[in-house]
């Protein structure tokens, strides 16, 4: 891919006392790619997602986003930067109505931070893109799992991200909500941000993904377009085990 | 439009009763405590209630302000001139201990401000030489009851109107967003430890004033008496009785808890004891156990009650459903 990366990791390694949860791994998404990070269970997937997001500090290497090192800085400056992400388990602000929820994110993810007539704006835009705007105010906490996720991204999309991080986004989806997220990924995607997507479902990112890199037990075993990264031996192995490939 | 048209008029009928009945002084003693207890349960509220951060060390800042206006004052200050000096060093004082107690969550934050407020309290008893230890402090200028009152009022008005502007402001959405998941509003942008510290900071100026105030009411001031647990408690019980993270909340909660404890005093079985504290600590029971948005709470859910009601009565019956 000729394109230039605009978040990369080098060297990217997490310990948890004795356990190392990612092991020196690289990494480098394109502009404008939406790039899938799979594994089996406990392969470090979440974790890596962490160090990039910068809700963790890497034990070992570091992650630059456009030539500027994030890794170490604050969660918030990281966002502030450009780079959010959705949280795996939703963290809807309950008692705030779905448009203030969004509003929190066009606040203080931006630079410079709206007034609040722009931040309203702004908000009700990224509603509408996830399809939450009917629910503009209704509480956060009435809305359906579906929903919650959905606000997830949509308070991640109003702090004008260039790069979006999601985590499990469609864990505990049917097969309907599925195809709706799929679609508002791939529309986010469309108004040029650059989108990395961490999922069990693999049916479902292989439809959605540029690239995929693979990880097990903390390495990264594969990489390479979904159709290459899945049908790599060492990866049908991790998935089910010696003797398949 | 209805709520702006009933502050508008209970600020009047704050400002004409000294005027109205000049010969009732109780009522002035009675409405002077309640703006004073309303500016301090609203100064606290900002960072308790707006930002979730409980905090049982709010004597510090009250103590804090009423040393410096008595020791200004007898240093040859116009009592009224170390009003935004006592404010000003509270607030200062903040910015000290906010950053590390930040760094604990929830009830860890809340044991670290009983430690904060037990320290400014060893302090005032044993810095003898600047506070007078133990025997305490007396205020050597005089406001009059007219002058105090007046304060106690604009100190009350202030603390709501600062109250009021940071719910609707940018500066309140980071503070809902940090009451609400700490973690979440991080990964949007918000610093949470600023935005902990500028709330902080403006709930520790107006404690500061409110201290300022009540040296000159009392007169004499003791480490006990300011910096004292009990009156940290009475900063969490007022907007909790009331409703906390509300602007009317704080106020209400004032006005009864000064009014009970005006009442219990007056009782001499009660007050040898010192039962009235029984009293609020079953009030405050009842009210977490039972209605924890306070009365204001039970307020709201009581008209939305009636409108129902109202609302079911009027709907015309369908045949079949009140039958069997």
């Amino acid at each position: 891919m000729a394109t230039e990366a605009i978040l990369s990791g080098r060297g990217l390694t997490k310990r948890f006392g004795g356990l190392v949860a990612v092991r020196d791994v690289d990494l480098d998404v394109s502009k404008g790619e939406i790039f899938g990070l799979i594994g089996p269970n406990g392969a470090g997937k979440s974790t890596l997602f962490r160090l990039i997001a910068g809700i963790m500090r890497p034990s070992a290497g570091v992650v630059t986003f456009g030539g500027t090192v994030i890794s170490g800085r604050r969660t918030n400056a990281v966002c502030r930067l450009g780079v959010v992400a959705t949280h795996q388990i939703v963290r809807p602000f309950r008692n705030l109505s779905v448009l203030d929820n969004v509003m929190v994110g066009a606040f203080f993810g931006r630079r410079p931070r709206p007034a609040q007539e722009r931040a309203r704006a702004f908000g009700l835009e990224s509603l509408e893109v996830c399809g939450l705007a009917d629910r503009a105010q209704s509480a956060a906490r009435t809305l359906n799992l579906a929903g919650q996720k959905r606000l997830e991204i949509a308070r991640a999309l109003a702090t004008e991200p260039q790069v979006l991080l999601l985590d499990e986004v469609l864990a505990g989806l049917n097969p309907t909500e599925t195809d709706r997220t799929l679609e508002l990924v791939r529309t986010i995607n469309g108004r040029g941000v650059t989108i990395v997507i961490v999922e069990h479902n693999l049916r479902a990112i292989r439809g959605v993904c540029s690239r995929l890199a693979v990880l097990d037990e903390g390495r990264k075993i594969a990489e390479g377009s979904p159709d290459e990264a899945l049908r790599d031996p060492k990866v049908v192995e991790a998935y089910l085990g010696p003797g398949h490939a | 439009m209805f709520k702006s048209i009933a502050w508008a008029v209970a600020a009047a009928v704050a400002l004409a009763v000294p005027f109205v009945f000049p010969g009732a002084e109780y009522l002035r003693e009675v409405l002077f405590l309640i703006f004073l207890y309303g500016a301090m349960a609203t100064g606290w509220n900002i960072l308790g209630g707006f930002t979730g951060q409980v905090s049982f060390g709010h004597a510090a800042f009250l103590g804090i302000g009423a040393y410096t206006t008595t020791i200004l004052t007898d240093a040859g200050w116009s009592v009224w001139a170390t009003l935004p000096v006592a404010g000003t060093l509270a607030a200062i004082f903040s910015l000290l201990i906010g950053p590390p107690a930040f760094r604990l969550r929830g009830p860890y934050f809340a044991i670290a401000t009983i430690g904060i407020g037990e320290a400014t309290r060893l302090i005032a008893l044993n810095w003898s030489s600047l506070t007078g230890g133990a025997s305490g402090l007396t205020l050597t200028g005089v406001a009059s009851p007219l002058a105090q009152y007046y304060a106690a009022l604009v100190l009350c008005a202030g603390a709501v109107a600062i109250a009021s502007w940071i719910k609707r402001s940018r500066f309140g959405y980071a503070l809902a967003a940090v009451r609400a998941d700490p973690d979440a509003a991080e990964t949007l942008g918000v610093n949470t430890t600023v935005a902990k510290t500028q709330a902080l900071f403006i709930s520790a100026f107006v404690l500061g004033s409110a201290g300022s105030v009540y040296a000159m009411h009392n007169l004499f001031i003791s480490p006990d008496s300011t910096f004292g647990f009990s009156t940290s408690i009475s900063f969490v019980i007022m907007p909790i009785i009331g409703g906390i993270g509300t602007i009317a909340g704080p106020l209400l909660g004032a006005a009864i808890f000064t009014g009970l404890r005006e009442q219990l005093e007056a009782n001499p079985l009660l007050a040898q004891y010192n039962l009235d504290l029984l009293v609020f600590g079953v009030l405050l029971c009842a009210i977490v156990l039972f209605e924890p948005q306070g009365l204001l709470g039970m307020f709201d859910r009581l008209t939305a009650f009636v409108r129902r009601s109202v609302a079911t009565a009027r709907r015309p019956k369908i045949a079949g459903r009140d039958g069997n």
